[in-house]
């Protein structure tokens, strides 16, 4: 691994990132200080209703970021995911019903998640573009399908209730502060996993699968294993999910749930990584606060989507760095950094 | 198993299959033109199938509620390609971002429109219905019917699309856009008529879809689910990989929930994940 920093060079050169880019350590740090005082005094100045919603926000967040991981540096964008999240959290749920120890029905969520994950890596691995989300798409949609037949044990439409939380997270603030927590390190995790020569590697692939190929590089391999890694985020998502409710039915997995995992993720701004986290937090807010007031809530998003895909293709954190440059590059004369194309393009 | 219970099955696999023929064909045809893996697909199914069932209420014809159907997905397509998919022409993922955007606000708004309960269409108006009796063997009609009309409609698919100047036009299209432009054809209109074409295909299928189950607003995208597992199997771009991957997913299913309701989803993911396996473009696919 470490000998593919050697072979291509500086990493900045070949794969320009719009995340935070070019702004000032410090601006960077503030931002990052007050967010989180923020989010950490969240449940000393609302209701319990609004820590909720948080939770459901941060976790909900994860789930969207193991999409972006794929989405943004493989260039895979998955309709499926919230299979995968299904899968954990039905793993949970069955095991706390069957009385397992917590360590037990972690293991049972775990397994389940990489058992899903490597089914959803080995059918889409030899794929790309439209095709992996088709395939993504299917894969999921059966997730959703057999947690609604096999009813013995999922309880079919129904679903499983009355899962209880461990003690220690049973109320909402301190389950809160146990999402936030584990939100913030799959953040880091992601980060991390991006930065790495592995991120490195995806984002070759994305580019240009058969130059990576011509290089020596095992691509399906590489697919397979981005896909459980994502996958294992998706899965730790699904889990929190599921405490959150307390409930777990099939809608977790179904198609809605996996787009809006991916609307998420577009509207906050494709590869950026705040993006899930803003994507998330729009999409929870207009579901569940706008939902109150109006019906329609479902045709409002979908509209918001594709006016997003048609004229902000960045999202929100992508276009709102594109207005800091450019207004940057008005103040000092100097002009705005061109934009880069984050999007996968096909091959020949 | 019984002669009589093998027959029935396989039917009822022929004719779920002739349903599947009819979404998948509209879809592969999109695709293999235009490149855009249009899942606004179920969309165009489920409101083809809530116009055709209140038209056939109203007028008691089973014909126009088809022919209804028929154009109103149409019409949306038309808003859909026009209004829509032209703003983003040739970037693969923006388009079928944007057709998952079309399937979510459609559904929704049939949602709203219709209600959320299930309905199922009286088939009256000039279609078989009832039970075909053959001594022990009984088998209800309207699922032939299904079956009948359906080939009809593909052969007319055939027919058009390689023995005719359209046809050819379309072909040539597929097989490079480029050189076909540059003949002097205007692209842009292929793509559009093309597209709601397909359109008209997946609303005619949810009239027909909407008298063999009941329908709810999610039916759009469930045999959105299958059309992708048949276009997968078949090789997209391909009719006739549509028509072999239709017949083998309907049968499969149809054999698959008499005897293992349970796993009924898991066998149809089975042979989808072993043709991805062995063979990525699909049974009758081209290598991109």
């Amino acid at each position: 691994m470490n000998s593919l920093k050697g072979t291509l060079m500086d990493e900045k050169t070949l794969a320009p990132r719009t995340g935070l880019r070019g702004r000032p350590l410090l601006v960077r740090l503030i931002v990052i200080f007050v967010l989180l005082a923020a989010a950490l005094a969240l449940p000393y100045i609302t209701t319990g209703y609004y820590v909720s919603l948080g939770s459901l926000i941060a976790a909900s967040a994860i789930l969207a970021a193991s999409v972006n991981m794929l989405a943004g540096d493989g260039g895979l964008v998955s309709l499926g995911h919230a299979g995968i999240a299904a899968a954990a959290g039905y793993g949970l749920a069955w095991s706390a019903k069957e009385g397992f120890e917590l360590w037990a029905q972690l293991l049972v969520a775990l397994g389940l998640t990489l058992l899903v994950s490597a089914l959803f890596g080995l059918v889409s691995m030899r794929t790309r573009g439209v095709f992996f989300l088709m395939v993504t798409l299917a894969a999921g949609m059966i997730c959703y399908g057999i947690a609604f037949r096999w009813s013995a044990v999922t309880g079919g439409d129904n679903g499983l209730s009355g899962i209880r939380r461990p003690e220690a997270i049973a109320p909402y603030w301190t389950f809160y502060f146990a999402v936030l927590v584990i939100f913030i390190i799959a953040t880091l995790a992601l980060y991390m996993i991006s930065r790495s020569p592995f991120g490195l590697v995806l984002r070759g692939i994305r580019d240009s699968e058969s130059r990576m190929r011509s290089l020596g590089y095992p691509i399906a391999a590489y697919k397979f294993s981005a896909m459980m890694l994502s996958g294992f985020f998706a899965g730790v998502a699904g889990v929190l999910l599921v405490w959150h409710a307390e409930f777990v039915s099939p809608t977790l997995g179904d198609f809605i749930a996996s787009a809006m995992a991916l609307i998420m993720v577009v509207l906050g701004g494709l590869g950026t990584v705040s993006g899930p986290l803003v994507g998330a937090a729009i999409v929870i807010l207009i579901q569940q606060v706008l939902s109150t007031h109006f019906d329609r809530w479902s045709t409002v998003l979908g509209a918001l989507f594709i006016a997003s895909v048609i004229f902000a293709p960045k999202g929100l954190v992508g276009g709102f760095h594109s207005l800091v440059g450019w207004i940057r590059g008005r103040l000092t004369g100097k002009p705005a950094a061109p934009h880069i194309p984050k999007e996968p393009k096909s091959e020949g | 198993m019984n002669a009589v219970l093998f027959i029935q099955l396989a039917l009822n696999g022929l004719s779920f299959g002739a349903l599947l023929f009819l979404v998948a064909s509209g879809f592969t045809l999109i695709f293999g033109l235009m490149r855009i893996s249009n899942l606004a697909h179920g969309g165009f199914y489920v409101a083809g199938a809530y116009v055709a069932v209140v038209t056939v209420a109203t007028t008691q014809s089973f014909w126009l509620g088809l022919l209804a159907g028929a154009l109103a997905a149409a019409a949306i397509g038309l808003v859909v390609e026009l209004g829509l998919l032209r703003r983003v022409r040739n970037k693969e993922m923006p388009e079928v971002l944007v057709t998952v955007g079309v399937l979510f606000v459609i559904t929704d708004l049939v949602f709203a429109l219709f209600g959320g309960d299930a309905k199922s269409v009286g088939t009256t108006g000039g279609v078989p219905s009832g039970a075909l009796v053959i001594g022990t063997f009984a088998y209800p009609q309207y699922r032939l019917f299904v079956i009948g009309i359906t080939i009809v409609i593909a052969v007319a698919l055939f027919i058009l699309q390689n023995k005719t100047r359209l046809g050819a036009v379309v072909r040539a299209g597929v097989d490079d856009r480029e050189i076909t432009a540059a003949m002097g054809i205007d692209i842009d209109k292929v793509f559009t008529g093309v597209f709601v074409f397909g359109a008209l295909l997946a609303g005619a299928a949810g009239a027909i879809g909407a008298g063999l189950f009941s329908l709810t607003p999610y039916a759009g995208t469930e045999i959105l689910l299958y059309a992708l597992v048949v276009v997968i199997i078949g090789g997209l771009g391909s009719i006739g990989g549509a028509a072999v991957g239709a017949i083998l997913i309907g049968l499969i299913d149809a054999f698959a929930k008499a005897f293992i309701p349970e796993l009924s989803y898991f066998t149809i993911f089975a042979p989808m994940a072993l043709v991805l396996v062995l063979r990525p473009q699909g049974l009758f696919g081209r290598v991109a």
